[in-house]
């Protein structure tokens, strides 16, 4: 695992988590040029079938290290996944789990009427979640 | 072996051939012949494992079909960027992205414009096409074939290039963005510096294409850095900056400040901050610090929520580095290209909450004359009240503040500002922006603490002329940067209006004053805002003088002044003029010229109450006798105790004065209103308020008083218990009579003969004033003005002779109702007369013995009812002056007729008079008393209406 990030609505994030601290730009770029392929993704599911529509998109792209996955909410706030590319034992099912559990955490998030819709975020439990995701995942 | 090697080689040449013709037919354009011979070509070559001519027939076959499917093409831009290798790749691009784009727009449109695949006519045509998706396919397959080959990674490239323009064409971003992710990775080595810029520049032009504007700028970005790589002799900064300009639209950044005022910050801050310094530091290289200076200070300014602690103080840093070289400005910076960058003001450094116009202090605060206010309104409208006009009037309110600023004074506005940077602030030159008026700011300098809370900051500034004035906003200078802030463009500035109205000069009046200036200040109820509080401590009853002296320090004449006091409301009563003064020797003076000086004398009077209650009811009760109603003339007043009474203060009397002593404070305003100059044409003054504080200490006390009848009944005495309260020796003196010495503390009682006072004059003069008061209040107001005849003849004064102080002493306070009733003049004056002579004094009335005497009862009724009849009984007696009175004197004396007079009815203002005789048998001392007969008063009239002088008579010797 390398990086966890929550993006809003509007392409900003509101949280960014990654293990190797040195070299944070780089995942910052790699996110960054990914929302691309996020918003492709999002204009090709066409708004026909938002109901049923599948919150996962998969793998965004890959690179030689790394893989991106990416997991928009129905309020298009974006999930966005970096993982090592070597760590083979990581399926898609394993991928999609974990985003499941970030968006529930995510959602509780949002349940905090002390937390502002568009603020980072800065809830302790969101960061133990993606501590224990990350370890997890490593 | 050999023959399968032959045919082998035999199909490969075959195959190779066809695919040259191929490409020569498709170069001349016949597309049909090209497609049969591709065909041909890849059936061949398929065959014999030849990859790189299968992969190159492939893509001729793809080329070919897509030439038929798209007779448009996926861009001139493709052939033009072979044109053009030796240019800048990312300019070309740039110059065709246009075009291009209008031909990719629709592709549908196409198909049904151009050659119909449908159509019977172009079936023979269309039956060795490619479809839209077997084209993709076979790209595909001819990239795999290519990229078994080593050397043939530009052509692989090359190959996947094509693809994604095809795959733009057909809006399939997705797939194309493979593509372009294989193309990344094609291994093409030995390329020159400006080869790897040229693709990623193409790199990145295709994310356009494709909708990929994050990769695109990404890209972008990386072929700017390409250009200065370290590898390169001669880095090209100028290509650098300029490739680095077209990423921010990829990064949703703006150079305008503008953009970020409003809402929430958009996009990515970590790498946009990534790409503001890139910026920053390509323009320093290119030499043109001050596009450096704007980059930084918008970075600075827009970034500033996202900078850590570390890097606003690295990047403040090297901002006041760039501007010791060539200073932020507000001018606009116009790129050659004809890129604009904004000024940046920094809004933020440091962050103004709050702007507040102030009004003038109240010294210097004008006030519209009322009188010329009333003309005005009347002038405007014949209605005294319409709603058009209030609505109006409020509509102005929304933005015109209330208050009005002076020409020529010096106006200021307050800020609430904040540093958020975790250092210490400078602020210089920090000044206001205004319109309309001619103003001259004076700038100021701030040192802001780190992370300092609301700040309060107040800038001056001076209106030269007259009109109204707008706040626009305020100029500063931080980090050397100047920056015009206007407070339209500031976020959540909270202001109470900016529009101001300045009226003309007016003078400048300064007072100063004889007395102390005093750190009290008048009660906050007061309600008038004062300038200067002035302090003094007299003894109750002292006067004092205040010298005021009024200077004009303002550059208009001072042309009219008027002066007003407002005593401010205390628990304790005052006597007589607080404050009194002449304004007609000051106002002689004027126009007072600037810088000229004027006084005014005021004379402070601090008369309060002289009793002490508490005592008075005391001895009241104790010294019932003197003052109880037992008619004067009754012989048993004569026991009462002697006139002068030395009584030292006994302790717990001493701890009573004790508590009188508290001081009382009396507090007064003085109001100045002047005005002159340009804005007294206006009809505007200037009031300036002086506070005044009076401490009274107590001088004397009188703790008792009493009256004692005088001989005469015209007259009485008044018995004044003085007591001295302050810690000095004091001599107290009243008219005609002589000083009397007290020391501290002492207690004295003081006698003073008065006449009688005939009330029944005064109380006429209030007659209007009371005429609507209640009857208490009238009952009070007599009273008070009964107290104030008896005083001004009592004429009480003291004296300190060690403090060389003197003031009066007034009895008003503590004269009651029985004291007043026996100071009063009877309404029934009687008088009694000896042989035709009045007898009213201690001098004994001389008659011979032996012939009757006359006396006569005179009665006057001033009273305004009917009295009488009377009976009146003389009975004489002699007095052995040793408390031993002689009543039985019927061998003594002996009356011709009846010893009993009567007197008939008399009306009001009428006179009445009873005539009798007394015959003296012996020589001697006689007194006559004269008494009512029981039953002959009528009870309703008070007693002392019946005091009758007793009559002392000195029989004598006949002489003859």
């Amino acid at each position: 695992m390398a990086q966890i990030a929550v993006i809003a609505k509007e392409n900003y994030p509101l949280y960014i988590r990654s293990t190797p601290m040195e070299n944070e730009l780089k995942f910052h770029y790699m996110v960054h040029t990914s929302l691309d392929v996020v918003d492709e993704k999002i204009s090709a599911m066409g708004k026909a079938l938002v109901d049923q529509r599948e919150l996962y998109l998969g793998l965004l792209y890959p690179t030689e290290d790394y893989k991106v996955y990416g997991y928009v909410t129905n309020s298009k706030v974006k999930f966005v996944m970096v993982v090592d590319s070597s760590n083979t034992a990581l399926r898609d099912n394993e991928i999609r789990s974990m985003f499941r559990k970030l968006h529930n955490s995510y959602t509780d998030v949002m349940c905090n009427p002390f937390y502002n819709p568009g603020d980072r975020i800065q809830s302790r439990a969101f960061d133990n979640m993606v501590t224990s995701m990350m370890i997890q995942v490593c | 072996v050999l023959l399968g090697l032959k045919r082998h080689y035999k199909k490969r040449c075959q195959g190779r051939m066809r695919k040259h013709v191929g490409d020569l037919c498709l170069q001349a354009g016949m597309l049909q012949d090209s497609l049969v011979h591709y065909h041909m070509s890849v059936e061949l070559l398929r065959s014999v494992n030849d990859f790189l001519w299968l992969g190159a027939a492939l893509e001729g076959l793809c080329s070919a079909s897509v030439i038929y499917h798209y007779p448009g093409g996926t861009g001139g831009k493709s052939r033009a960027l072979r044109l053009q290798g030796s240019s800048l790749p990312a300019e070309a691009a740039n110059r065709h992205r246009p075009g291009a784009q209008e031909v990719l727009i629709d592709p549908g449109a196409l198909t049904t414009n151009g050659i119909n695949p449908d159509t019977s006519a172009e079936i023979g045509r269309a039956k060795n096409c490619l479809s839209p998706e077997d084209i993709i396919d076979k790209y595909k397959e001819a990239i795999s074939y290519y990229s078994k080959y080593k050397n043939a990674g530009v052509i692989e490239l090359e190959a996947c290039v094509k693809a994604v323009r095809v795959l733009a064409i057909q809006k399939r971003s997705m797939e194309a963005s493979e593509f372009l992710q294989n193309a990344v990775y094609i291994n093409l080595r030995q390329l020159s510096e400006e080869e790897k810029i040229q693709r990623y520049s193409i790199l990145s032009e295709l994310y356009q294409l494709i909708g990929f504007h994050r990769k695109s700028a990404f890209f972008k970005r990386v072929a700017a850095m390409q250009c200065v790589a370290p590898s390169i002799a001669e880095p090209g900064w100028r290509a650098c900056y300029k490739l680095l300009l077209e990423t921010l639209p990829g990064y949703s950044l703006s150079l305008d400040p503008k953009d970020f005022n409003k809402g929430t910050h958009r996009g990515w801050a970590a790498v946009q901050m990534r790409l503001l310094h890139e910026l920053v530091y390509a323009s320093r290289r290119m030499g043109n610090p001050a596009l450096s200076v704007r980059h930084l200070s918008f970075l600075l300014q827009t970034m500033l929520d996202f900078l850590s602690d570390q890097e606003k103080k690295d990047v403040t840093q090297s901002l006041e580095n760039y501007t010791s070289k060539c200073p932020g400005t507000m001018e606009l910076l116009t790129l050659p290209d004809g890129l604009t960058l904004p000024p940046v003001p920094f809004t933020k450094l440091p962050i103004v909450k709050h702007v507040k116009l102030l009004s003038l202090p109240a010294s210097l605060r004008p006030h519209k004359m009322k009188s010329l206010l009333g003309q005005n309104v009347s002038a405007k409208s014949p209605f005294i009240y319409s709603p058009i006009i209030a609505h109006n009037r409020g509509e102005e309110k929304n933005k015109k503040i209330d208050f009005q600023w002076v020409q020529g004074d010096v106006c200021e506005v307050q800020l609430m500002v904040y540093n958020p940077m975790p250092f210490e602030l400078r602020v210089e030159n920090m000044g206001l922006l205004t319109s309309g008026v001619e103003f001259e700011a004076l700038p100021a300098a701030l040192s802001l603490p780190a992370e300092s809370g609301l700040y309060p900051v107040t800038l001056v500034g001076v209106p030269q002329t007259t009109g109204t004035i707008t706040v626009n906003g305020y100029r500063t200078t931080v980090f050397g940067v100047f920056s015009d802030c206007l407070l339209d463009n500031l976020l959540g500035v909270k202001t109470s209006g900016s529009t101001v109205e300045v009226i003309p000069a007016l003078p400048r009046l300064q007072i100063s004053t004889s007395l102390p200036r005093s750190a009290h200040s008048l009660q906050p109820s007061s309600g008038d805002e004062i300038s200067t509080n002035v302090s003094v401590q007299l003894y109750n009853g002292e006067t004092q003088q205040l010298i005021i002296t009024l200077e004009n320090i303002g550059m208009e004449p001072l042309e009219t002044l008027e002066v007003t006091s407002k005593i401010l409301p205390t628990k304790e009563k005052l006597y007589g003029d607080f404050l009194n003064w002449k304004l007609e020797e000051t106002l002689a003076q004027f126009p007072l010229q600037p810088g000229k000086v004027a006084t005014l004398a005021i004379s402070i009077k601090a008369k309060l109450d002289f009793s002490c209650q508490e005592n008075l009811l005391q001895d009241l009760s104790d010294d019932g006798i003197s003052v109880s109603g037992f008619p004067l003339s009754s012989p048993f007043r004569q026991v009462v105790r002697p006139r002068v009474e030395n009584r030292p203060a006994t302790a717990p009397e001493g701890s009573k004065v004790g508590d009188l002593s508290h001081l009382k404070t009396l507090e007064a305003v003085l109001n100045f209103k002047y005005s002159g100059g340009p804005g007294h044409v206006e009809g505007y003054y200037r009031n300036l308020s002086l506070g005044l504080h009076v401490e009274v200490e107590p001088s004397v006390f009188f703790t008792r008083v009493s009256t004692l009848p005088a001989t005469s009944t015209r007259q009485c005495h008044l018995l004044l218990d003085v007591f001295n309260s302050t810690e000095h020796e004091l001599t107290v003196s009243a008219r005609r009579n002589e000083e009397l010495i007290l020391h501290a503390g002492e207690c004295q009682r003081m006698a003073i003969q008065v006449d009688k006072f005939n009330f029944e004059s005064i109380p006429e003069s209030l007659g209007e004033n009371g005429q609507f008061a209640n009857p208490k209040q009238l009952e009070e107001e007599r009273q008070e003005a009964r107290g104030l005849e008896i005083n001004s003849k009592l004429d009480i004064h003291w004296r300190i002779p060690s403090l060389k102080r003197s003031g009066e002493a007034s009895v008003e306070g503590l004269l009651n109702q029985l004291v007043l009733e026996h100071l009063q003049l009877a309404p029934l004056q009687w008088d009694v007369l000896v042989d035709g002579q009045l007898c009213d004094c201690d001098a004994a009335a001389a008659c011979p013995v032996g012939d009757p005497v006359r006396l006569e009862v005179r009665l006057t009724n001033r009273s305004p009812r009917c009295v009488g009849p009377f009976a009146l009984t003389v009975v004489p007696f002699q007095d052995h002056q040793n408390g031993v009175r002689n009543y039985d004197l019927q061998d003594t004396v002996s009356f011709v007729g009846s010893s009993t007079f009567h007197l008939e009815a008399v009306q009001p203002s009428g006179q009445s008079a009873c005539l009798g005789a007394l015959l003296f048998l012996y020589t001697g001392d006689f007194f006559l008393h004269i008494r009512f007969q029981e039953g002959s008063r009528s009870k309703e009239l008070p007693p002392s209406w019946f005091c009758l002088p007793s009559v002392h008579v000195r029989a004598l010797g006949a002489q003859a």
